[in-house]
């Protein structure tokens, strides 16, 4: 240090002021993701093993190497928000999520990684959900989420939300596969898969509950995922989204997939009894040319085991 | 011998370190993390007294102590983490000042007043052995200041380097290393780290004064060490009259100043068996073995003392205990579920902090107090929920609890019985009040599988006329814990739109 005069300090910190300047700026995401085509829109399979039903829903839209290409980094994001084990229905099925790791790298994904901005602490969700191991022994990378890795990106479409914080990981990915459980919530009635975009965002979310429905799309205009695979092996009927009875779970062995997040989102509602249209967030996504939710134009392929 | 004494020092304070990461979640390992703290016979003594109640889990304190009669103050030279930490500052700090040195040796009897006011004041239901107890002072400090500050500088580095914009991928795989081995998993902040940090810097300070001033000053450990070493049944240490030169090297070399002049003779009261003085004598005139010899040594304590220590102790009681407890304050003073009845958690709380250490690293809601509960709850562990909450599935407080101040008690119990509080709503300031706009955050969070936190749909017409349903959460007294999870994610800025208060709280009643 002794042969740095003072001239030198200058420029030093001066440099690695504005690169510091540079980094917290705000990054603008560019449409580097195209949809991609599938024979059918969705695929619905029932009462079946989780792994199973996934692999076949997947095999129904055309296989997963449709999606992942070789060298692809691809975030697999499922619902680990809770601290409840996967009996409770509060997190995304752990066989679930690690029959599409597995399926990715099969297709030759380079890396899959997993992870969630949880509720509860991170360490005690990813446990007890049980998708930390079943997961890592799939080949995943999973890791738990901190401040550093967020950056501003700006919201171009929004309505609500000019900008907001996205995790690195997920605006990096090659391919990002979103895997919600299918659970009753008070304010928005069900979360399902727009609403999982929640976990891959920073600052604070609870400013995101005024004006909900607006906010989730805007958000959901700037990571799209290529594919969205609903877990509803167990639905949470009530008490959602962290429930804790077992009176609260229904069984439906059912895997939903498809391309169309307002899609398959809105084939997750029937689950509950609920119209797409009865949903705010359905019919806001809607019109803002995220998806269809009119089910009767879509077509829709269902193997019931 | 000096060797090692050094080998154990190191061994007993790496062992120290490595339980201080242990008392983290999931705490599985069958280790207990407070292992040292029990092994404190001046914590386990005060605890005694305050609550005339054997508490089991203190006996290896016990087992320590009367080793003491035969080892003499072998704890102090090695075993004791903060003797060690002195250690390595004497060792920075090199040779202290001429103008101390001989001054000091009347301030020896100090650390038996410190340890005669504490007892007293134990007696009396009055515990504050946690000031002075080293033990609690390391675990205390690594927990609110060491730790923090550690990670603090380590997150700087990393946020610096991330600055620089370059080799961004490589930072994050080795920071992502780090935070799966060493680095919590959220970055730490406690109330009072600061006077803990200045508090534990002052101690290592005095060394300016005196090699290891607090052990041979002020540490009331030592003086319990030192009070059975007086009835010692053995002695170690010998001087060969004929080989020693009378060069005085082993008294400047002492530790603990606990060579007499003439060099022939030393206090075993003092010594901490370091074997520092065996190695400096140039003529190898001292030796050690342990030989059976009895006869009592004096401590520097006269009975003038003795009664002048006694009774500030018994002032100090009275002033603490007539202090007037506010309603207001108290109320706000939310325990770790498992708590015992407010009473015996203070008599039994040594204010270690290894629940507020084991609570980083899960919910976060313990901090240590200031004088939210008064002068008598200074340091004690509570909930402050809009920092953290208590998890719902974590009963971690009570199982590192050396002193049962915090039942270890099980899950379902936890979180059926053990309420620790009610949440109540602030309708000024909780959004659908005061902005006719969806919320519920609060009601999402809520971990009870029936929510404790419902809500009414209500039509409300806005200022422009216009009419809408909003939804107005409540909480339901009966089923709520306590938990603090609502007030932690409460989005309204600065206090929240909910708060927590110890309405309705069940201590742990054994």
């Amino acid at each position: 240090m002794s042969n740095i005069n003072r001239r030198d300090f200058i420029k030093i910190t001066g440099l690695s002021g504005m690169a510091i300047t540079g980094f917290a700026g705000i990054h603008s995401l560019f449409g580097k993701i195209h949809p991609v085509s599938t024979p059918i829109d969705l695929a619905v399979v029932q009462n079946g093993d989780p792994a199973e039903m996934v692999r076949k829903t997947v095999e129904m839209l055309g296989g997963m190497e449709k999606f992942v290409k070789k060298g692809n980094t691809v975030l697999v994001k499922p619902n680990i928000g809770w601290d409840r084990v996967p009996e409770q229905a509060a997190t995304t099925n752990p066989d679930v999520v690690a029959e599409i790791v597995r399926l990715c790298k099969k297709a030759g994904a380079k890396k899959v990684m997993v992870f969630d901005r949880t509720c509860n602490q991170a360490k005690r969700c990813y446990a007890r959900s049980q998708i930390e191991k079943m997961a890592k022994a799939a080949g995943a990378n999973v890791s738990h989420i901190y401040k550093q890795k967020f950056q501003k990106v700006k919201i171009p479409n929004g309505k609500e939300l000019k900008s907001w914080e996205f995790y690195r990981d997920a605006i990096n990915a090659d391919v990002v596969i979103n895997v919600p459980i299918a659970k009753h919530h008070s304010l928005s009635r069900v979360t399902l898969g727009l609403k999982n975009i929640m976990g891959i965002i920073g600052g604070e979310r609870g400013k995101i509950h005024n004006h909900f429905d607006v906010k989730i799309v805007d958000l959901n205009t700037v990571i799209k995922p290529q594919l969205t695979i609903i877990d509803a092996v167990r639905i949470l009927m009530n008490n959602g989204p962290q429930g804790g009875s077992l009176s609260d779970v229904k069984q439906t062995n059912t895997i939903i997939a498809g391309v169309d997040p307002v899609a398959v989102d809105a084939y997750g509602a029937t689950l509950f009894d609920l119209k797409p249209e009865q949903l705010g967030f359905l019919v806001e996504a809607s019109t803002r040319g995220l998806g269809n939710l009119d089910l009767s134009k879509l077509k829709i392929e269902k193997v019931n085991w | 011998m000096q060797l090692a004494r050094r080998i154990s020092q190191i061994i007993f304070f790496l062992f120290f370190i490595v339980l201080f990461f242990l008392a983290a979640f999931p705490y599985e390992t069958g280790i207990p993390a407070d292992l040292f703290l029990r092994a404190s016979p001046l914590i386990a003594i005060a605890t005694f007294l305050a609550t005339k109640k054997f508490i089991s889990t203190l006996i290896l304190a016990l087992v320590i102590l009367v080793l003491s009669v035969f080892l003499g103050r072998y704890f102090c030279g090695w075993i004791c983490p903060l003797g060690t930490t002195i250690d390595l500052m004497d060792r920075m700090i090199g040779k202290v000042k001429k103008k101390y040195s001989g001054v000091t040796r009347r301030f020896r009897a100090w650390k038996f007043s410190i340890l005669i006011v504490l007892l007293v004041a134990a007696l009396f239901s009055l515990q504050f052995v946690w000031f002075f107890d080293p033990i609690v002072i390391l675990t205390r400090t690594f927990t609110t200041t060491i730790y923090p500050l550690f990670t603090f500088f380590i997150e700087g580095v990393f946020n610096l380097l991330l600055g620089l914009g370059v080799f961004q991928d490589f930072l994050f795989s080795a920071y992502d290393f780090l935070r799966e081995t060493i680095l919590p998993i959220e970055p730490l902040f406690f109330q009072k780290s600061v006077l803990f940090g200045l508090i534990f810097f002052g101690i290592l300070s005095l060394n300016l004064f005196a090699k290891r001033f607090w052990c041979r000053y002020l540490c009331p450990l030592g003086a319990l060490f030192g009070f059975f070493s007086s009835f010692r049944l053995t002695r170690g240490i010998f001087t060969a009259d004929d080989k020693c030169t009378d060069c005085g090297r082993c008294q400047r070399e002492c530790k603990m100043d606990a060579i007499n002049d003439g060099y022939r003779s030393y206090s075993p009261i003092e010594c901490i068996e370091c074997m520092s003085c065996i190695t400096v004598c140039p003529t190898d005139a001292i030796s050690y073995k342990l030989t059976p010899r009895f006869a009592r040594e004096k401590t520097d304590v006269s009975r003038r003392r003795f009664i002048y220590s006694a009774a500030s102790g018994l002032l100090t009681l009275g002033l603490v205990k007539t202090g007037l407890p506010g309603k207001v304050t108290k109320g706000n003073v939310v325990r770790p579920p498992g708590a015992l009845p407010e009473a015996e958690f203070l008599d039994r709380c040594v204010r270690c902090q290894e629940c507020v250490k084991i609570c980083s690293s899960t919910g976060a809601c313990l901090q240590p107090a200031f004088l939210e509960s008064g002068w008598e709850g200074i340091w004690t562990p509570r909930v402050d929920a809009r920092q953290g909450y208590c998890e719902y599935n974590c009963n971690l407080c009570g199982k590192v609890c050396p002193s049962g101040a915090i039942h270890p008690a099980e899950m379902e119990k936890k979180q059926k019985e053990l309420r620790i509080g009610t949440a109540y709503f602030d309708r000024n300031r909780c959004i659908p009040w005061y902005r006719s706009e969806d919320c519920l955050v609060c009601e999402e969070h809520c971990p009870t599988p029936k929510k404790a936190i419902k809500f009414d749909s209500r039509q409300v017409q806005l200022p422009s006329g216009e009419k809408k349903i909003v939804k107005f959460p409540y909480v339901d007294e009966k089923l709520c814990i306590g938990c603090g999870i609502c007030v932690t994610k409460c989005p309204v800025e600065g206090p929240g739109g909910i708060f927590l208060t110890n309405a309705l709280e069940q201590r742990w009643d054994s």
